[in-house]
Order: C-alpha cells, then sequence, then structure tokens
C-alpha cells in the first residue's frame, strides 16, 4: 500500500512537500547567503537592521493574509499605508493616541469601501483594489505635493527595536489566536475553497468578508505607525510596491494564491522573513536593483506554480 | 456465443492511496449490451473512463477488434471507436447545437484552414433528423434546450459516427420517460449491428431488462459475470454487496400515530418561477415526502425552508415563533439542510472531511469560547465513523471520496449538529443500495428520537417507503396530499404528478 503511494501521487502534489518547500527554501536562502556574504548578512547589527526593516511587512501582511485566505486579493495595501501614514504623522503634531487611533479607522475606512464595492457590487477582489491602489496613491500624492508630511518631531523616539518588537508580536499573536482558536480560520478558509457551500453551512458570507477587508485595513493602518515613527515623515512614495512586496512573501511563505483549506498561518512569518533575507541579501551582494527585480519575478514565478491549489482552481474572488 | 469485441487486460487505476480498479480482466462481445454494476466507488466509472480517455489508467491494456486502445482524451477516443455518454450535462452552453455535436472534430469541415459552418450545420440537422429529434434545431445556441434535450443532442454527439463500444455511464437517472426511450432505442440499435453497449446504472430492474450479460465490481475488483436471464434484483444485490440483503429496507410501520405538536410551519411561499404559494406544517417525530417531476419547483421548498433561496416571500416560522429568513438562523434554531447539489451547496469539496463536519459545530465544539484542534478531529471522527465513512482519515479531502461517502459526510455533519429539524433533498441519489439502506434506517431512528424530516425525492417507492404525509406537487404548486398507507400506489402519486 504504501509502495502504490509513492507512485501514484505526483511528488509536487503530495502534502508533505507543500509543507517542507517554503522551509526548504528559508533555510537555502539563509545559508545561501551566509556563504555568499561570508557570513555577514547575519552579524548582529545586520540582523538587528533585518529584523528592524521587517515589521511593517510583517503587520501587513496579516490583514492581506486573511483576504487570500478567503480566496481574495489585495492591491491597495501599499497605497492604504501611505495614506493612513499621511494621518497618522499629520496627527501626531496633536496627540499621538490620537493619531493611531484614526491611522486605523482610515484604514478600515478603505478596507469598508474595497469590501462594498467586492461583496455589494460583486466586482472582483482584485479589479476593486488595483482601482483603489491608484486612487489612495493621487491621494498620498495630493497631501505631500508641496512638502512631505511632517510628524510631531520627537515621532522617532518611539523608534526602538524593544518597542517595534512588542507592537510586531502583539499583532501577531492576537491574529493568531483569533484565527486558530475562535473558528475565523476555519470559516475563511471554507470561503476560500467554496463559497457557496461555506454559505449553506451557515457561514455569514459577505458579512465576513466585509469585516475581514475592513480588518485588514485597520491592520495595515497600525504597520502605518510603525512606518510613521521608522521614517518620521511621509512623502509620495510611502508604501509603494509594498502590495507586491506582500504578496511575494506569503506565496513565498507556503500560501497558495488561491486561499483555501490549504493555508497555514506560518506562512506569513516564514514568508515574511524569507522575503526579506533574499532582498537584504542581493543588496549586500550588490546586485543592481534593476537585476534584483529580475531575480525576484522569477522565484514569485516558481513559488505561484508550486503552491496553487490547482483543485480549487484560479478564481480570484 | 460470438466473437469478442473488446479485451480489457489487468486495467489498474489508483487515484493516491485509493485503489480504484484492481487488475480487471474482461471481454465485450459483439452485439451485447454489457451492465457495469457495483457499489458507489467500485469503480465502475472509473473503468470506462480509462477506456474513453477521461483519465488515464496506470497499467493494462484495452484491445478493440485486435488493435490497442489507447485514447487521450474523448475525442481521441471517439477516433479510435469508443464513445461515453455521461451522468452530468457532457454539452458545452453558449456553443451551438451543431458545434456541440462536432466539439473536437471541426477539421472534418474544414477545407484549407476555414471552417465550413454551414456544412457543419447541414450535416447536424440530418444526423438530429434521423434520431428523429427534428425539432431541435442545429443552428441554435445549445442553451435554449432544456436538461432533457440537451441529453438528447448528447446522444446524438456520441453516436452518430457509430463507435465500436458506446458507454451509457448513469445517463438514464437523469433521463425522463421520453429520454429514457430514445436511449433505449439507440443502445438497441448499436447492438443490433455488431457492436457494444457498456451501461453503466444503480436501477437494477432497468439493469436486468436493458441487459445481456452484467458484470459486478466490488472496491475495484471485479467479482462476476452473469447472464442476465439468470439473475433477479437480490442476487445482485449479494453479489455488490457480498452479503444478503434484507429485501425490504424502508421502514415497516403503518399506523403509528403522528404528535399533533406542529414544529415548522411555512405559510404562502413563493419563489418566483419556481413555488406558488405553497402550506406545509411539519409535525415533531414527522417524516413528510416531497414528490414530484424534477422541475416542480419541490427542491426550491427545501431551501425556502432553510432560509436560503432567493427573493422568496411568504413565512417560515418555529413552534415559538421564530421566523426563519437567513441560513444561520435557521442552523442555529436547529434546521439541517442537505441539498441536492451535494459538490457545490452541501460540501466545501475542496476542503478536509474534518472542516466540513465540523464548519456549522464550531461554536459548540469550543471549550471556554476556544476552539482546540483536536476537538474538532475528535468530533469529526466520531461521526464520521458513526456514518461508517470509508475514509483514510479526517484529514482527507472530500473530492477523493465516491458520491455515498460523500452524503455520509454531509449527514454525519448534521448529525454532529444534532438538528432536530432536518431538510433532506434527494437523499439517496446516485447512492447505492447498502448506503441507502444506512440513510432509511437512520432516519427511522431520528423520527422515533422526536427529529423531525422533510424528505424531497424523485423516488417514488423512498416515499411511499419512508414518509408518514406524502405532498405532490406540480407547476410550483400542491397537488395532491397523501397519508401513509400500505394500500398507496405508486400510480396514484403519479396521476397528481403530471
Amino acid at each position: 500500500m504504501e509502495n502504490e503511494k509513492t507512485i501514484a501521487v505526483p511528488l509536487m502534489e503530495r502534502p508533505i512537500v507543500r509543507t517542507v518547500m517554503p522551509f526548504a527554501g528559508f533555510i537555502f536562502i539563509v545559508v545561501l547567503f551566509a556563504i555568499l556574504t561570508g557570513g555577514q548578512l547575519f552579524t548582529a547589527g545586520n540582523l538587528k537592521l533585518l529584523l528592524s526593516q521587517s515589521y511593517v511587512l510583517l503587520i501587513a501582511c496579516v490583514g492581506v493574509f486573511m483576504v487570500m485566505t478567503m480566496g481574495g486579493l489585495d492591491f491597495s495595501q501599499g497605497s492604504m499605508l501611505g495614506v493612513c501614514s499621511v494621518v497618522i504623522c499629520f496627527l501626531s503634531n496633536y496627540n499621538i493616541v490620537l493619531a493611531i487611533v484614526c491611522g486605523m479607522l482610515t484604514g478600515g475606512l478603505i478596507g469598508i469601501v474595497n469590501g462594498f464595492f467586492n461583496v455589494k457590487r460583486k466586482i472582483t477582489s482584485f479589479i476593486v483594489t488595483i482601482c483603489n491602489m491608484y486612487l489612495l496613491r493621487g491621494m498620498v500624492a495630493y497631501a505631500t505635493t508641496k512638502s512631505p508630511v511632517y510628524g510631531v518631531s520627537n515621532i522617532t523616539d518611539y523608534n526602538s527595536m524593544g518597542f517595534n518588537l512588542t507592537f510586531t508580536l502583539i499583532i501577531l499573536i492576537a491574529a493568531f489566536a483569533a484565527f486558530e482558536y475562535t473558528g475565523l480560520g476555519n470559516r475563511l478558509k471554507a470561503i476560500g475553497a467554496g463559497e457557496t457551500a461555506a454559505r449553506f453551512a451557515g457561514v455569514r458570507v459577505e458579512r465576513t468578508k466585509m469585516l475581514v477587508y475592513m480588518a485588514a485595513g485597520m491592520i495595515t493602518g497600525l504597520a502605518a505607525f510603525i512606518n510613521s515613527i521608522k521614517v518620521g515623515s511621509v512623502t509620495s512614495t510611502a508604501g509603494n510596491q509594498l502590495e507586491t512586496q506582500i504578496m511575494i512573501a506569503l506565496v513565498l511563505g507556503g500560501m497558495p494564491v488561491n486561499g483555501g483549506a490549504k493555508v497555514k498561518f506560518y506562512n506569513i512569518i516564514l514568508g515574511a522573513l524569507t522575503y526579506k533575507i533574499l532582498t537584504a541579501g542581493l543588496v549586500m551582494l550588490g546586485i543592481e536593483p534593476k537585476t534584483q527585480q529580475l531575480i525576484m519575478g522569477i522565484v514569485f514565478l516558481i513559488m505561484v506554480a508550486v503552491f496553487a491549489d490547482r483543485e480549487t482552481g484560479m478564481i480570484v474572488k | 456465443m460470438s466473437e469478442v469485441l473488446l479485451h480489457a487486460e489487468q486495467i489498474d487505476k489508483n487515484f493516491g492511496a485509493t485503489h480504484a480498479i484492481d487488475h480487471v480482466t474482461l471481454d465485450f462481445y459483439k452485439g451485447e449490451v454489457h451492465a457495469l454494476i457495483g457499489e458507489n466507488g467500485s469503480g465502475k466509472s472509473t473503468f470506462t473512463s480509462c477506456l474513453t480517455g477521461i483519465y488515464h489508467k496506470d497499467t493494462g491494456t484495452f484491445t478493440l477488434l485486435g488493435k490497442e486502445v489507447h485514447a487521450r482524451n474523448q475525442v481521441d477516443g471517439n477516433y479510435q471507436g469508443v464513445a461515453i455518454i455521461v451522468q452530468e450535462i457532457g454539452t458545452l452552453s453558449g456553443l451551438t447545437v451543431a458545434e456541440n455535436i462536432f466539439l473536437g472534430k471541426e477539421d472534418e469541415f474544414t477545407r484549407m484552414h476555414v471552417k465550413n459552418t454551414k456544412a457543419m450545420n447541414k450535416r447536424a440537422q440530418e444526423l438530429l433528423d434521423s434520431y428523429g429529434f427534428g425539432y431541435i434545431k442545429a443552428t441554435d445556441i445549445i442553451d435554449k434546450y432544456n436538461f432533457e434535450d440537451r441529453k438528447l443532442i448528447e446522444i446524438v454527439k456520441a453516436t452518430h459516427f457509430k463507435p465500436q463500444i458506446l458507454v451509457v455511464d448513469e445517463t438514464t437517472t437523469a433521463l425522463g420517460e421520453k429520454g429514457r426511450k430514445e436511449l433505449f432505442k439507440v443502445m438497441r440499435q448499436t447492438k443490433e449491428d455488431g457492436r457494444c453497449v457498456i451501461f453503466i446504472s444503480h436501477d437494477l430492474d432497468e439493469v436486468i431488462e436493458q441487459s445481456d450479460n452484467i458484470s459486478v465490481l466490488r472496491d475495484g475488483v471485479l467479482i462476476d459475470t452473469v447472464k442476465s436471464s439468470n439473475v433477479n434484483t437480490d442476487d445482485l444485490k449479494k453479489l455488490m454487496v457480498g452479503r444478503e440483503m434484507s429485501n425490504n429496507y424502508y421502514r415497516n410501520d403503518y399506523d403509528e400515530e403522528v404528535s399533533s405538536e406542529v414544529v415548522l410551519k411555512g405559510e404562502h411561499l413563493t419563489v418566483p418561477g419556481e413555488i406558488e404559494d405553497f402550506n406545509i406544517e411539519l409535525h415533531k417525530g414527522e417524516i413528510i415526502g416531497i414528490g414530484g417531476l424534477s422541475e416542480c419547483g419541490m427542491h426550491e421548498v427545501g431551501k425556502a425552508l432553510f432560509g436560503a433561496s432567493y427573493d422568496r416571500k411568504g413565512s417560515v416560522t418555529l413552534a415559538d415563533g421564530t421566523a426563519i429568513n437567513d441560513i444561520k438562523t435557521a442552523i442555529d434554531h436547529s434546521i439541517a439542510y442537505a441539498s441536492k447539489d451535494r459538490d457545490n451547496e452541501s460540501l466545501v469539496i475542496n476542503d478536509t472531511i474534518q472542516d466540513n463536519i465540523c464548519l456549522p459545530s464550531l461554536e459548540d465544539i469550543k471549550r471556554n469560547k476556544i476552539l482546540h484542534a483536536k476537538d474538532e478531529k475528535a468530533f469529526a471522527e466520531k461521526y464520521a465513523k458513526q456514518m461508517s465513512t470509508k475514509m483514510e482519515g479526517v484529514h482527507q479531502f472530500m473530492s477523493a471520496l465516491s458520491g455515498g461517502n460523500k452524503q455520509k459526510v454531509v449527514l454525519a455533519r448534521w448529525i454532529g449538529k444534532n438538528s432536530d429539524i432536518i431538510i433532506l433533498d434527494s437523499p439517496t441519489r446516485g447512492i447505492d443500495v447498502k448506503v441507502k439502506a444506512d440513510i432509511y434506517q437512520m432516519m427511522d431512528h431520528m423520527r422515533k428520537n422526536g427529529k423531525s424530516i422533510i424528505m424531497i425525492s424523485e423516488e417514488i417507492s423512498e416515499l411511499l417507503g419512508m414518509a408518514d404525509r406524502i405532498i405532490v406537487m406540480k407547476d410550483g404548486r400542491r397537488s395532491g396530499e397523501f397519508k401513509r398507507s400500505s394500500d398507496l400506489k405508486d400510480t396514484d402519486l403519479i396521476a397528481k404528478m403530471v
């Protein structure tokens, strides 16, 4: 029986491959760059730098992870981060708590707009969020036409490893608990794998989708806060291409692009770290940005091909 | 016996860890209708799918008139002399009737890289006329025709080129009286021409009536081949299941009083185009059967009562006055619904058995408001085992299970939810005798425990055998109602259906 099993299931379709591949990829990249940079990439100083660059991506990935689990996509994240950063920096001049709260609300509001067009108007999330990507980028550009929006002068005081790490960990742990221990994960996966059947099993599909888009926006508001305290101001390019980074990171972490039952929470952490090590390694090797993009594109394509859940099909909701 | 037409030698096929066909060797003769029977998941469809190019066999050879058949896909199979009519819709929407008939064979009408549509349409119309389906126009978009007509078009598609082997895979369950007649006519013609029909059906009476020889498969293994004239349905059941089946698997009581307590009330239910001012009262411990022709609206009644219909008018209320207007409320108030459309509505097909069983019960599985993975697993295992689901484990994906086992998972889910009102739409559709018997037994058990059941069914014998009351529908309205009685005949119900 065991023997038959190995013959019947193609290598790449086996569940064990799906589980091992992202970990193997992570280790491969760590070892590869450790050798190529002569261990330089993993000196204490560089590791700290690497971590400091990872917070925003880690946090923003959480929201998109939930959207993608449901079989949706969110391309508006980068521009959304820009808009939230503008709000946070502007309000930080008055009150820092107000700034965070309003940053989250802004993200949540944008999420509701995404959700409205996707759920109520039945437009695929791919289209809706690409439209909003341009719309929001325009808003950021408008707000920063004359000069960058500056935060309060001492806003960068918060930018310490202790604060950032705690802040990020709290978000990750809260999201993990919600995903694994409240049934949220089960419902989102069910929606991703079969929306009609999920509805017939009592999942309030529309409400859940709206909430997830909203939550994804609010989480990005939190990421925008970390971004703001790191930079201290917002320019028109804030959060540029974050959406693609998120998507590449999640896929590197082993997430099927079309969501569904095979999604795992660790995809977020594994993916964000793999992505950051990969980019940092390429920079350190002195590879030109153009070539870097080329390499990332190839890696992304390979990972998508490996992790797409072909049974669910390439349906973007 | 006449000459061998098709010889299957040591055909073997695995799906993952499931050994779907286990080295089957079988001969098919010229001028015979050869039936393949077996329970769900016994490998009948897999066998014929390997022959006709829908799947690819792992090992073994098919030899047709001395030449090996190696079909890469269905069209390729057609050119090698094998064709199949499948259970589901086998025609493509949005194309014309002619385009469907000659799908993948457009080259036959192509000269100098230009397709001669006119010639194709003309040829298609000639074929339709020769089958006696002249009222179907070759140039029409196929969507214009109903399910039955599309099935007839599929018959033309699969047989117009006179294949040596014609596979009819559970097509009859989808057909009405007229469609069946046409299909049997084509089968007879194939046989008389000295070609061969491989006939797959769950209806054993039909199998004995239509076929010359019957081969029985069980768990992918060929059990026996018998002459149809020497067997009756009980013999076949015994061969299929591997043990004696009690002849009567319905409940056998006839004069039990049903409680007067009403648990669910549907009043003036109207769904545009589906049902019209329908009323129903379900009592505690009662099984109501709803029957009628496939298009009579009865399937929508189940959805309407479950709060799943779009644009429903009228009211659905429970004994305590709770109004049911959406699915979540229905489930929270102990209503369960198993749809006829098992793969899309009942089950998340690309998800595991565990997730499917647990999904409506997540809140109940929580301990101190926390959902534990091992509780989910234990819950799923308990109910999957209670339904004796055939599986590797609850982590297995639904898509790997056979029809009968899928239905068991659906029922396991609702037994796990411990719902008091159970709406079953076509609960035994496409399911073999053994699982059927299990389902009937389960229904009887539930009824005795005070649960109430609405069973919507296209099978009259099932309605007569299981229901306390039978409501017959026609054109979206109630056309008759019958009380349970041993004197009730199928003809009584049919009279109200048509």
